[in-house]
């Protein structure tokens, strides 16, 4: 059944999917909006894509989220749903097109926060089972106590991102650096179940910009595509 | 109790009846609730598609026109989770015959009928209690079609118009709801339904629903 899964095969499709992943403040997102702004300045068609930001269903979630009203099965269920909605309508029409897709975040996160939710691990994965497998993702390893400084220098950390909905415990900080790090260890066990790229989070903006494009143009030059 | 235990753990008994558009359900589903209720029991219904939040995310999506298969199936399957966590569990914990307007036989039908692996549909909805009883209430297509038309009209989704198997509206239903039909009847197995047949008078089928009813109610 798990190989099954169009999770472990490749998509075949003529464009490349490239994912970045990791608990927030890893610096993931500025990574991928520099490696956009190359590659468009080298003229390559990229599209952007961002968890949970569909027209159907994101704003729902975040309602629902401000109110605490729903159990973390039916979160995981309604952030399916705006991937699954993204995926169809947006990242693989821009493979089939050819483009590069750059995914902030993908189905990883869901299998980390909703597992680090007690969600069980095999069930998420296969309620995923129609998501392609990106040509690349990067995971962002950094720790619950950096990501903590950076995420809260100026703020309490919020209710979700905390893992409040868990009880751990009712102080946000702590209940944060529990829940990250739960979130953190699913990651790490999927760096060999999925291939992940490991760059470490704490490394100079410039050094991991330069990975990064060393790991894009491998897999863009398996592609016929040299930059 | 008259030495029945319930399939699923619960103290109280969980009952669904499933059909589609038109079988009768919500009609059949008073009456029972009416008759459970004349029992000294307590007894609640839930509908399929009514929980707070998601329900009204996929009747905006309907309108719009947004939903393809996988979303269309994840919605309302995330619209169950909700229900069954949030309403049918806790009356089942406290004691309650909870009938059910629809189950994840629904899911089943549309879902597969949408291209849907079945695998996929069951992982998807395999942490649901299994049913003390499941009613299926059967009626061939062409009579669900001339009940549609004299009430609701045809709907867009019910008719499937959403998968393209015809341009013609009337068609397109036929099609689709016999479609339905056929994974409804491979699952009266499989499921152990209890097939009635939906073309009775509403009190025969009354009758027959509570002849059931009774053997796993203490009465």
């Amino acid at each position: 059944m798990e190989n099954k899964s169009r999770l472990n095969q490749s998509h075949n499709l003529p464009g490349t999917l490239v994912c970045v992943e990791g608990i927030d403040g890893s610096g993931k997102s500025t990574q991928l909006i520099i490696l956009r702004d190359w590659l468009k300045s080298l003229k390559q068609d990229v599209i952007f894509t961002e968890w949970n930001s569909s027209d159907l269903i994101s704003q729902t979630t975040k309602l629902a989220k401000k109110k605490n009203l729903l159990s973390p099965r039916t979160f995981s269920l309604l952030h399916a749903v705006d991937f699954a909605d993204r995926l169809e309508q947006v990242i693989i029409p821009a493979l089939k097109a050819g483009f590069i897709v750059l995914a902030d975040r993908y189905v990883y996160t869901a299998f980390a926060r909703d597992v680090a939710r007690g969600v069980d691990r095999n069930w998420v994965r296969k309620v995923y089972g129609f998501a392609v497998k990106p040509d690349l993702t990067l995971y962002f390893r950094v720790t619950e106590d950096v990501s903590l400084e950076r995420i809260c220098s100026n703020r309490a950390p919020k209710f979700y991102e905390a893992g409040m909905d868990l009880k751990i415990s009712s102080d946000p900080y702590e209940s944060y650096k529990i829940f990250q790090k739960r979130v953190n260890d699913e990651y790490k066990s999927m760096i060999n179940e999925y291939g992940l790229v490991e760059i470490d989070a704490n490394e100079s903006i410039h050094n991991k910009q330069v990975f990064f494009r060393e790991k894009v143009k491998e897999v863009l030059s398996q592609k016929g595509i040299f930059l | 109790m008259t030495g029945y235990k319930s399939k699923h753990g619960y103290d109280g008994l969980l009952i669904v009846i499933e059909g589609t558009d038109g079988s009768g359900k919500s009609t059949q589903i008073s009456r029972l609730k009416r008759w459970i209720e004349d029992q000294s029991y307590g007894a609640m219904v839930s509908e399929w598609k009514t929980s707070k939040f998601i329900a009204d995310a996929i009747n905006d999506a309907k309108d719009r026109n947004l939903l393809n298969a996988t979303t269309f199936s994840l919605l309302y399957a995330a619209d169950f989770a909700d229900r069954l966590e949030q309403v049918i569990i806790p009356a089942l914990k406290a004691g309650f015959v909870v009938i059910l307007d629809r189950y994840i036989y629904t899911a089943y039908a549309r879902d597969t009928v949408r291209g849907h692996d079945i695998e996929w549909l069951k992982n998807l909805y395999d942490y649901a209690p299994e049913p003390d009883m499941v009613f299926y209430l059967d009626v061939p297509v062409e009579i669900l079609l001339k009940r549609i038309i004299g009430t609701t009209g045809l709907d867009y989704w019910e008719s499937g118009r959403d998968i393209g198997l015809s341009n013609d509206f009337y068609k397109s239903f036929q099609i689709y709801q016999s479609k339905c039909l056929e994974q409804y009847h491979k699952m009266i197995d499989e499921y152990n339904f209890i097939s009635i047949d939906g073309t009775l008078s509403e009190k025969d089928i009354h009758k027959k629903i509570i002849e059931k009813v009774e053997n796993i109610l203490e009465i």
